[in-house]
């Protein structure tokens, strides 16, 4: 078969130099980190006269900088949303509670570059008067909050962090919280309420977290590769950040590549990569030579494509809303043709069942009642009237709770049975031979 | 005057109230769980979805556009909103399952999800025919449910504290219990545990929930999850009537609903009343309600030739008339109560008047350092204030004492008091003297010393004014029957389902539980014409009508305008 030649959104992403995880020995250590020019973006931001608060926000706007974590929503236009400032405390947040399976990525930022995340932080926190930011990362990362407490304490040794800040009149601490592992406190208002020592429940918006956030004060909630584009958005200009990648969804972004690859991993290049680049060049195709079935494109709850849906198709918003998925967080999952979709999908609707918070009834009783039902289906117990009730489940939990979780739970559902559907009707097929029902034909 | 269009009837609105707020006072019904007017809105239980747009403005001309009909384009969330946090502002159109199918088809969508894991045990539940999730269910709620698998299992059966059981599997996880603790009590005694659909609520470790107000989260709660220990399993709801009445052991004068079955007292409610209460109750004052149902009184006696003896109502009534009679006014010491009402107080000011004797005192009943800031007093007596503003006093203790040991005292009037508990009086001190008593229980350390005594209709028996501490006087009704017939009692009693509709052989038709006693505006005005007085008014309403109009501190107070919640009195310089 004649492969149709597409363009990628990334350009010419086999000369691409890596930015945000570049190939420097010891980059996590703070002298080798500053030898490299780290923290002069910092330094022009507080120093120069070319920057003042509104001037780094603007830039971020305008580079195009899109949230990390999920949403992909416009960073600097987020950091607008700051009210003025008054007398107050401001707070920022740093989301590295990254839960989602399929998600790994912001792990090798606080691994191996923390400092680029904490100068972020420090610009940003510039840039909107922020009192402290709290970084949540997820408690099972206890070697990485180790690693990165340790750097902070580096940080603020040397005066980049706390009180005058590089001899400045400007202050501001980060404080590193540990999560307590639970998938929900990566969403934005549940992380602020836990945070706070509460239960984990999620807010119902609006106030919106820059009206009312962490201890009801301004709150703005960055992911962590979010913020740790903004230093090189400083350094290197609007314009050269807005010309890497996709159009839409500029900038370097980190795949976390997993499943049945050759060489699984996180990689940086370009946004806008056509997911064929990634599975066959980047990770050097399928494992053993099997055949592709079935991508996930950004964590576990975006919606699965097939494999003859992602020719042509690039890692940015808008290409794969256009094929029907989502970016997320850029966490590829990629299934050979020996995978079994209806048991891949038992186990996503386990884990929302078991990380729903229980706050709303749509997602408290529906996740459960979801992985019960695949569950019966992948025991060649189900009929075909259990995939309609799954497919009304999904109608029914979707949009009607407080945050997103219900629907993370509910689109693997919809577009797995979607998209797969002969899969679970060979399954229910099955079980009507075995128990001799023949009333569904 | 911005204005809302709620199923394409438009309303006039003042501020940003919240949508199911106003739907509420505005009799449009929504179904909901978790809100509650006085605490937060979590928007957790997602049943009050409805369907929520704008008129569409043109960008540039700002004007609003209209379709080929000359009517505004209306444009809708995306999404269905929670009412409950839905703030309202002008021209917003709502629509809610009246009249959009997709909003009827969530609730429904949400009452199936709600009743997936829910133990479905009615048959064995406290609240089951009180239950918002039962009515709802049954109104708003899909037919039949599809879920097929075993139910979350959960504990059941957990002592929350003294008062209060948790059954873990009917809990919805509305979190109002837990907003009660943290936002209205402060106790903090309650949290969720667990997560997702095994959540609900219990105590931190080694906390027991036994606040002072703990049992407002039996009322709050909108299932069967958490039940009252001294009431569970008692009755039905459907058996009980259900009477909108005032508490008694405060000066508060809480309102409440008084539950009653077989003419029995089974429980006290929490009833809102805004300026008095809010929405709640201590539970002192809920569980305060056996002295209704136990060591009532069988009937009227005398002490005749040394020995007691029972009698019948005109025998007492005749001889506490001899007795009044057989003294000069200045020999006899009437006792009024701040237990009973304006109305009996007041009769009795008036034979106190008749007779010659000088103005009843009242015994306080302040217990100093009792109360708290919020709904339990010091003052134990409910009518207290209604006494002072009649112009009765306290007793002074020492010279009535001294009169009585001089001999200067010959009889004491006693009206639903006890002297004697109280400590005005010890029992030989009045066994040298006569002594008339009205009295509620047996219990009455009074009544061993009383030459004639008749027992008195308690609060829930009688008709009549109460006057709280902050001067805001409430009625008070019947909330079962006494023996003898009464039209004014007859006329105001509340009715359960059984006294309408069962058979004379049902236990409730027994006159067993009915206590034969009497209200003070019978027995009063009886003795009074005995002594050529005519106390003799048409109803309780008739003599609160003339208190109304002849006595400024109670300008106001007509039953009429009490009606329901009471009605605030002006302040008058003498407070209690």
């Amino acid at each position: 078969m004649e492969q149709k030649k597409v363009e990628s959104n990334a350009g010419n992403w086999k000369e691409y130099t890596r930015v945000l995880l570049p190939p420097v020995r010891d980059l996590h250590r703070l002298d080798v980190y500053e030898k490299q020019g780290g923290y002069s973006a910092l330094r022009s931001v507080l120093k120069g006269d070319k920057w003042d608060p509104k001037s780094v926000g603007d830039a971020v706007k305008s580079s195009g900088l899109r949230g990390r974590g999920g949403a992909a929503f416009n960073a600097g236009l987020k950091w607008s949303f700051m009210p003025p400032v008054d007398e107050r405390p401001r707070y920022l947040c740093c989301n590295g509670d990254e839960s989602e399976p399929g998600t790994f990525k912001d792990r090798q930022l606080m691994e191996y570059n923390p400092h680029l995340v904490f100068e972020g932080i420090l610009i940003a926190a510039y840039s909107m008067s922020i009192t402290t930011t709290f970084i949540y990362v997820r408690g099972e990362y206890a070697d990485w909050i180790k690693h990165m407490e340790g750097e902070l304490k580096k940080a603020y040794d040397k005066g980049f962090v706390g009180k005058n800040i590089m001899g400045t009149d400007f202050s501001t601490d980060i404080v590193i919280h540990k999560g307590a592992g639970a998938y929900i406190c990566g969403e934005e208002t549940s992380l602020m309420e836990s945070l706070e020592g509460k239960r984990a429940y999620p807010r119902s918006k609006p106030p919106f977290p820059a009206a009312y956030g962490v201890f009801g004060m301004p709150t703005t909630i960055n992911n962590v590769e979010t913020l740790a584009c903004v230093p090189l958005i400083i350094d290197r200009g609007a314009d050269w950040f807005a010309g890497i990648g996709a159009k839409t969804h500029a900038g370097p972004l980190l795949y976390g590549i997993s499943g049945h690859v050759n060489r699984p991993g996180v990689y940086e290049y370009p946004s806008g990569m056509l997911m064929t680049d990634l599975i066959y060049d980047v990770c050097k195709g399928m494992r053993g030579g099997k055949k592709l079935k079935a991508v996930v494109p950004g964590g576990s709850s975006t919606p699965v494509l097939r494999a003859d849906m992602i020719e042509g198709v690039c890692m940015d918003s808008d290409s794969l809303r256009a094929v029907g998925s989502m970016l997320g967080t850029g966490g590829m999952l990629v299934m050979d043709e020996d995978t079994d979709m209806v048991k891949w999908l038992r186990r996503v609707s386990h884990f929302y069942h078991h990380e729903s918070c229980g706050q709303c009834t749509p997602c408290r009783e529906g996740t459960g009642w979801l992985e019960d039902l695949v569950g019966k289906i992948d025991d060649g117990e189900g009929n075909l009237r259990d995939l309609d009730i799954l497919i009304d489940l999904c109608y029914q939990m979707e949009g009607r709770t407080v945050c997103a979780l219900a629907d993370a739970a509910a689109w693997p559902v919809r577009y797995t049975i979607d998209r797969f559907r002969s899969e679970f009707e060979a399954k229910c097929r099955a079980s009507h031979v075995a128990t001799g029902d023949l009333q569904i034909a | 005057m911005p204005k809302v269009t709620i199923d394409n009837k438009v309303y006039e609105f003042e501020g940003r109230p919240k949508l199911l707020q106003f739907c509420m006072e505005h009799g449009i019904e929504i179904p909901y769980f978790c809100y509650h007017s006085a605490m937060s809105v979590p928007a957790n239980c997602r049943q009050c979805l409805v369907k929520v747009g704008n008129p569409q403005v043109d960008r540039a001309t700002r004007e609003p556009v209209l379709d080929d009909d000359g009517n505004p384009v209306i444009q809708y969330f995306p999404k269905l909103q929670t009412s409950c946090s839905m703030d309202m502002t002008d021209g917003l159109v709502v629509h809610t399952h009246r009249t959009d199918e997709l909003v009827a088809r969530a609730q429904r969508d949400n009452l199936e999800f709600l009743l997936a894991n829910h133990p479905l045990d009615c048959p064995i539940c406290d609240q089951a025919g009180n239950c918002p999730l039962q009515n709802q269910a049954y109104k708003y709620g899909p037919e039949g449910s599809r879920f097929e698998f075993d139910k979350v299992h959960k504990p059941k059966k957990i002592e929350l504290g003294p008062r209060v059981m948790l059954d873990g599997e009917r809990c919805i996880n509305c979190t109002r219990c837990v907003r009660f603790t943290s936002e209205i009590s402060k106790s903090n005694q309650l949290t969720i545990i667990e997560r997702g659909v095994k959540n609900y609520p219990l105590t931190p470790p080694g906390v027991v929930f036994d606040e002072p107000y703990s049992m407002n989260v039996i009322d709050i709660c909108p299932v069967g999850a958490l039940t009252s220990k001294d009431f569970r399993f008692r009755a039905r709801a459907w058996e009980m009537s259900k009477t909108p009445s005032i508490v008694t052991g405060t000066s508060r004068g809480s309102n409440c609903y008084y539950w009653v079955k077989d003419n029995e007292v089974m429980r006290i409610t929490a009833r809102t009343n805004v300026e008095v209460n809010g929405y709640w109750l201590a539970d002192v004052d809920r569980l305060n309600y056996r002295k209704f149902n136990d060591a009532r009184p069988l009937g009227p006696d005398m002490v005749s030739e040394g020995a007691r003896v029972s009698t019948d109502w005109d025998g007492a009534y005749e001889r506490a008339a001899t007795l009044l009679r057989g003294v000069s006014g200045d020999e006899v010491l009437f006792i009024g109560s701040a237990h009973a009402s304006v109305e009996d107080n007041y009769l009795l000011m008036k034979l106190a008047d008749h007779v010659g004797a000088s103005a009843p005192v009242y015994i306080p009943h302040v217990e100093a350092g009792s109360g708290d800031d919020w709904l339990v007093t010091d003052d134990k007596a409910e009518n207290a204030q209604g006494c002072e503003r009649l112009g009765m006093h306290p007793v002074d203790e020492t010279v009535v004492r001294a009169r009585l040991d001089s001999g200067a005292i010959k009889l004491v009037y006693v009206m639903d008091e006890d002297p004697v508990a109280s400590g005005l009086f010890t029992a030989d001190q009045l066994k040298s003297v006569d002594v008339v008593l009205h009295y509620y229980n047996t219990t009455n350390e009074t009544f061993p010393v009383a030459n004639v005594s008749l027992p008195a209709a308690t609060i829930v028996e009688t008709i009549g004014t109460f006057v709280n501490d902050q001067g805001h006087a409430q009625r008070v009704r019947p909330v079962k029957a006494i023996q003898s017939m009464n039209r004014s009692l007859m006329m105001e009693t509340g009715l359960s389902r059984q006294d309408r509709h069962a058979t004379p052989f049902d236990k409730w038709s027994k006159a067993e539980n009915k206590v034969n006693c009497q209200p003070g505006w019978v027995t009063i005005p009886e003795i009074a014409s005995r002594l050529n007085l005519d106390l003799n008014y048409k109803s309780p309403k008739a003599i609160m009508a003339e208190i109304e109009s002849s006595n400024p501190a109670f300008s106001g107070a007509t039953y009429d305008a009490m009606g329901l919640t009471g009605a605030r009195l002006a302040e008058v310089g003498t407070t209690v």
